[in-house]
C-alpha cells in the first residue's frame, strides 16, 4: 500500500525528481512545499505518512522545519534531504529527530529503500 | 565568579604551552647553550604558572612554577645540563597529568614527591624514570565491563545468552556515517537494549566517524534476524557477530585539533553564499563566451558584494568574545591582592567586544600581565584596576589602567641611563611619551626587587612584542597622582588586513594601515634639514624623514614637486618614511613566509596582487630596527 507523502525543497525540480520516483513506486505524493514555513503548514493540514525534507531552505531551514513539527507530532517521519558535504547539518537534524536521510544525487534504489522500510516500521 | 566556563580554553591553551616546552626542551638537548631556547622555555613555564594561578589550580601553579626556577637558573648559567632536561622533561610529564586531572574534574594529583626529589645524577636517569611516579593511567574508565567477559569466552560468537556481540561495517562511500549510525542505533534500540556501542552514542552525537561500529545488543531476537534487519539499512554494508577487539590506548590522547563552535544558520548563509558564487560564475562564463561586457561588469560587482559578504561571514565564525579572556581576570587580581596585602578594586568593562580567536589567543597572557603588574606597580595600598575595550574605527582599544600614583618618568629616564640603554645626550632629548615606552625594553623592570608575579624580566617587552606580532600597537598614558592607563590598539581580525601599496625604486611594497598614521605628499620646500636628519613640520612638531628606499637599500630618486610621506611610529615617536610614489590601498590576504625567507628582518609576509605580482609585506618597526634579533640593542635617535 502506498504512503502518502509530502515532498519539501525549495528547487522544484528537486521535488519534481523525488515526486516521480515516489509515484513511480505507486506512493502518493499529497503535498508539495519550498520552505519551511509552509512544510509546517502544509504537515498539520494534510498529516502525510512521511515528508522528504530538504536541509537548506530559505525562510525557515530543514531542521526547524522539522523541529517544529516534531514538537507538535512526535512521530512524525521525517526524512532529511542533503547534498555531499552537508555531513554536519545531517548529524543535527538525526539528533533533532530525523527519522533518515538520503543524499543528493538521489539514487531511485535508495530513495525508495528509505520508503520502505518507514512504511514497515511504521506499520 | 564561575571559572568553569574557562576550564575548556585553559586546558587547550596550556596543553598548547606544554607542546612547545617539549619541543623547546628536545632542541635544547641538542643545544644546551642555545640562550633563545631557554628564554622561551622560561616564558612558556611562566605563562602556565600565570594562567593556572588565575585559575586557582594551586598545585599546577606550584609545579609550573618550580620549573621557571630552575629555568631561572639555567639562564644565569647560559646552560641546560642534559640531566636537567630528563628532569624537566619529567616535569612537564607531570603537568601534563595535572591537566588530565583538571580536565576529568578530579583533585589534582600530588606533586610532593617530585617537587623534593633532588635533581637526579646520571645514573639513575639512564635507568629509569627519574623519581616522578608514572603518571596513574586512568585506563578503564571508558572500556566498561564487557571486555573482562569477552576475553573469557573470546572465540564463542554470541556471548551470554541473549547478549549479541555486533560489529557492523558501513559501506566506504557512506556519506554522513556519524548520522548513518547514530540512526543505526536508533533502529537497534528497538530490537532490544544497547548495553554498549563503540564509538559511543555521545562521540557520535559530535560527529566522530566511524566505519565500523561495535554494539552489544542484549536482545531475544536471533542473531539471523538481527542481521537481516540491519542489512535493510542504507550503507550497512556487513553485519557480523564477534567478540570485541580491544582496540589500542593510543587513541585515547586526542591530537587536541582544535575545533569552534558555529551556529549552523551561518553555516546555512555560507551553503547560500555559495550556491550564489557559483551561479555568478556560470553568469560570468556566459556574459565572457558572449563578450558581452556590460553583463561582465555587473557580474564582478556581484562578485565582489559576494566575496565581501563571504569575508564578512568567515570572520563571524573566528570572532570571539573578549569576555572570555578577561572573564578570569577578577580572580587574578583578587588572588595578588590577597597576596600583596593591598585592597584592590577591579572594575571590568569589556562587554559585546569580540575579536579574532587568533587574536585572543595571544592576548591571553599579555593582558594578565598588564593587570598583574597594574595590582603588583600601580597601586600602593588601595585602589582601582580596570580593564575596559571598545571599538575606535576597525580596531578594538583595550585598556588596562589602575588610578595609583602613576609613573615617574624622571626615574624611568635615569634607570634607562644606568642600564645603558641610552647615554644621558639621547636620554635627554626624548619626549614623555619616548620615555615612558623604554618601559618595553627588554630587561626594563621598574620594579625595586623581583616578585613573584611580575618582574624578573618576563615583562612589558613581551607584552608590547606579542600586541605588534598581532599587528597592534601599545600606548602607555600616565600622570603623577592619577595612575596609568595602558592601551592596546588590536586589529579585529587577522590574515586579511588593509594595506598601503608604496613603491620604491619600482617595486611595490606594502604596509599595513595600522602601522600608518598617515600617507601625505609633502611639498618639498617645506622639508628642512636639522643638523643631519630631514625633517618635516606636522602639527607643531618636527617630524624626522627617513627615505625607505635607503633603508632598503635601493637607490633614491629625488623628483617631482611633492615628496610622498609614510608617517608611521617607531619606539612611540612619529617618523617619516619617504616612498616614490604611493600605489594605492587594498584588502590583502597576507601569508607569513617559511624559511628562510621569514628571516628577512622588517617582512611580516607577503601577497599576492590581482595581477599575479608577489609584494612583500613590511612591519616597519621591525624595519628600522634592523631585525628582531637587534631590536634590542639600538634605539633609533640622531642616527636615524
Amino acid at each position: 500500500m502506498g504512503l502518502k507523502i509530502l515532498v519539501v525543497d525549495d528547487a522544484l525540480f528537486m521535488r519534481n525528481m523525488l515526486k516521480d520516483i515516489f509515484v513511480r513506486a505507486g506512493h502518493e505524493v499529497v503535498g508539495e512545499a519550498s520552505n519551511g514555513n509552509e512544510a509546517v503548514e502544509m504537515y498539520r493540514e494534510l498529516r502525510p505518512d512521511m515528508v522528504t525534507m530538504d536541509i537548506v531552505m530559505p525562510m525557515k531551514s530543514g531542521i526547524e522545519a522539522l523541529e517544529d513539527i516534531n514538537r507538535e507530532f512526535p512521530e512524525a517521519q521525517v526524512v532529511m534531504c542533503s547534498a555531499l558535504g552537508q555531513e554536519a547539518l545531517v548529524l543535527e537534524a538525526v539528533q533533532a529527530g530525523a527519522r533518515d536521510f538520503i543524499v543528493k544525487p538521489f539514487k531511485e534504489s535508495r530513495v525508495l529503500e528509505v520508503v520502505q522500510r518507514i512504511a514497515g516500521g511504521g506499520a | 565568579m564561575d571559572m568553569s566556563k574557562y576550564r575548556g580554553m585553559f586546558l587547550s591553551e596550556t596543553a598548547e604551552h606544554l607542546k612547545k616546552m617539549s619541543a623547546l626542551l628536545l632542541a635544547l638537548e641538542n643545544d644546551p647553550a642555545d640562550r633563545d631556547g631557554i628564554d622561551a622555555l622560561f616564558r612558556e613555564a611562566h605563562s602556565i604558572k600565570g594562567m593556572a594561578a588565575s585559575m586557582g589550580y594551586d598545585r599546577t601553579a606550584e609545579l609550573a612554577h618550580h620549573l621557571e626556577d630552575l629555568m631561572d637558573g639555567f639562564r644565569q648559567s647560559g646552560v641546560v645540563p642534559p640531566e636537567a632536561v630528563d628532569r624537566l622533561l619529567a616535569g612537564t610529564d607531570l603537568l601534563e597529568g595535572l591537566l588530565e586531572d583538571i580536565s576529568a574534574e578530579r583533585d589534582e594529583r600530588e606533586i610532593a614527591d617530585f617537587l623534593t626529589s633532588p635533581a637526579p645524577s646520571k645514573k639513575e636517569v639512564e635507568g629509569t624514570s627519574v623519581s616522578v611516579e608514572p603518571l596513574p593511567e586512568k585506563a578503564d574508565d571508558e572500556q566498561p565491563e564487557i571486555e573482562a567477559e569477552a576475553s573469557e569466552e573470546s572465540s564463542s560468537e554470541i556471548v551470554a545468552s541473549g547478549r549479541l556481540q555486533l560489529v557492523i561495517e558501513l559501506a566506504e562511500d557512506a556519506a554522513a556515517p556519524a548520522a548513518r549510525a547514530l540512526i543505526m542505533l536508533r533502529e537497534i534500540g528497538r530490537m532490544g537494549t544497547v548495553l554498549n556501542s563503540r564509538p559511543g552514542e555521545e562521540q557520535l552525537r559530535k560527529g566522530e566517524a566511524a566505519r565500523k561500529i561495535e554494539i552489544t545488543l542484549q536482545s531475544d531476537r536471533s542473531a539471523d534476524e538481527v542481521r537481516a534487519s540491519l542489512l535493510v539499512m542504507a550503507d550497512v554494508e556487513r553485519v557480523g557477530f564477534a567478540a570485541p577487539v580491544a582496540e589500542p590506548r593510543a587513541r585515547r590522547r586526542e591530537d587536541g585539533s582544535r575545533t569552534v563552535r558555529v551556529r549552523t544558520e551561518l553555516l546555512d548563509q555560507f551553503i547560500n553564499l555559495t550556491g550564489e558564487l557559483i551561479t555568478n560564475r556560470y553568469m560570468l562564463q556566459t556574459s565572457v563566451r558572449e563578450e558581452s561586457w556590460q553583463e561582465t561588469r555587473a557580474g564582478l560587482d556581484r562578485l565582489s558584494r559576494l566575496v565581501t559578504d563571504l569575508h564578512h561571514h568567515v570572520l563571524q565564525v573566528r570572532m570571539m568574545p573578549l569576555e572570555s579572556v578577561t572573564g578570569r581576570l577578577p580572580r587574578v587580581v583578587r588572588d595578588l591582592a590577597r597576596k600583596c596585602g593591598k585592597e584592590v578594586n577591579f572594575c571590568h568593562e569589556v562587554a559585546d567586544i569580540e575579536l579574532d580567536r587568533a587574536i585572543l589567543e595571544h592576548l591571553s597572557d599579555p593582558l594578565t600581565h598588564m593587570v598583574r603588574n597594574a595590582v603588583d606597580h600601580g597601586i600602593e595600598s588601595q585602589g582601582e584596576v580596570s580593564v575596559s575595550a571598545w571599538r575606535e574605527k576597525d580596531l578594538v582599544v583595550v585598556e588596562v589602567g589602575d588610578d595609583g600614583r602613576g609613573m615617574d618618568v624622571e626615574s624611568i629616564r635615569q634607570k634607562a641611563i644606568e642600564k645603558g640603554l641610552l647615554s644621558p645626550v639621547q636620554a635627554r632629548g626624548l619626549r614623555e611619551r619616548e620615555v615612558l615606552q623604554l618601559v618595553c625594553h627588554p630587561g626594563f623592570s621598574t620594579a625595586a626587587q623581583v616578585t613573584e608575579t611580575s618582574g624578573r624580566g618576563v615583562g612589558m617587552d613581551v607584552v608590547k612584542a606579542e600586541v605588534e606580532a598581532l599587528g597592534g600597537t601599545l600606548d602607555i598614558i600616565t600622570s603623577p597622582g592619577e595612575g596609568t592607563r595602558i592601551q592596546l590598539k588590536l586589529p579585529v581580525s587577522v590574515a586579511i588586513i588593509q594595506i598601503l601599496l608604496v613603491e620604491c625604486d619600482g617595486k611595490t611594497l606594502g604596509i599595513p594601515i595600522t602601522r600608518v598614521q598617515r600617507a601625505l605628499e609633502i611639498e618639498r620646500s617645506e622639508v628642512r634639514s636639522s643638523g643631519r636628519q630631514m625633517v618635516v613640520p606636522l602639527d607643531h612638531e618636527m617630524v624626522p624623514l627617513i627615505s625607505l628606499n635607503k633603508v632598503l637599500k635601493l637607490p633614491t630618486h629625488a623628483t617631482g614637486e611633492t615628496v610622498p610621506v609614510v608617517v608611521t611610529e617607531f619606539r612611540g615617536r612619529r617618523l617619516g618614511l619617504v616612498v616614490d610614489r604611493f600605489a594605492g590601498q587594498r584588502e590583502a590576504f597576507v601569508k607569513t613566509l617559511a624559511s628562510p625567507l621569514d628571516r628577512l628582518s622588517g617582512v611580516s609576509g607577503a601577497t599576492i596582487l590581482g595581477d599575479g605580482s608577489l609584494i612583500f609585506i613590511l612591519d616597519p618597526q621591525a624595519l628600522l630596527d634592523g631585525g628582531p634579533g637587534r631590536a634590542t640593542n639600538r634605539l633609533v635617535g640622531e642616527d636615524a
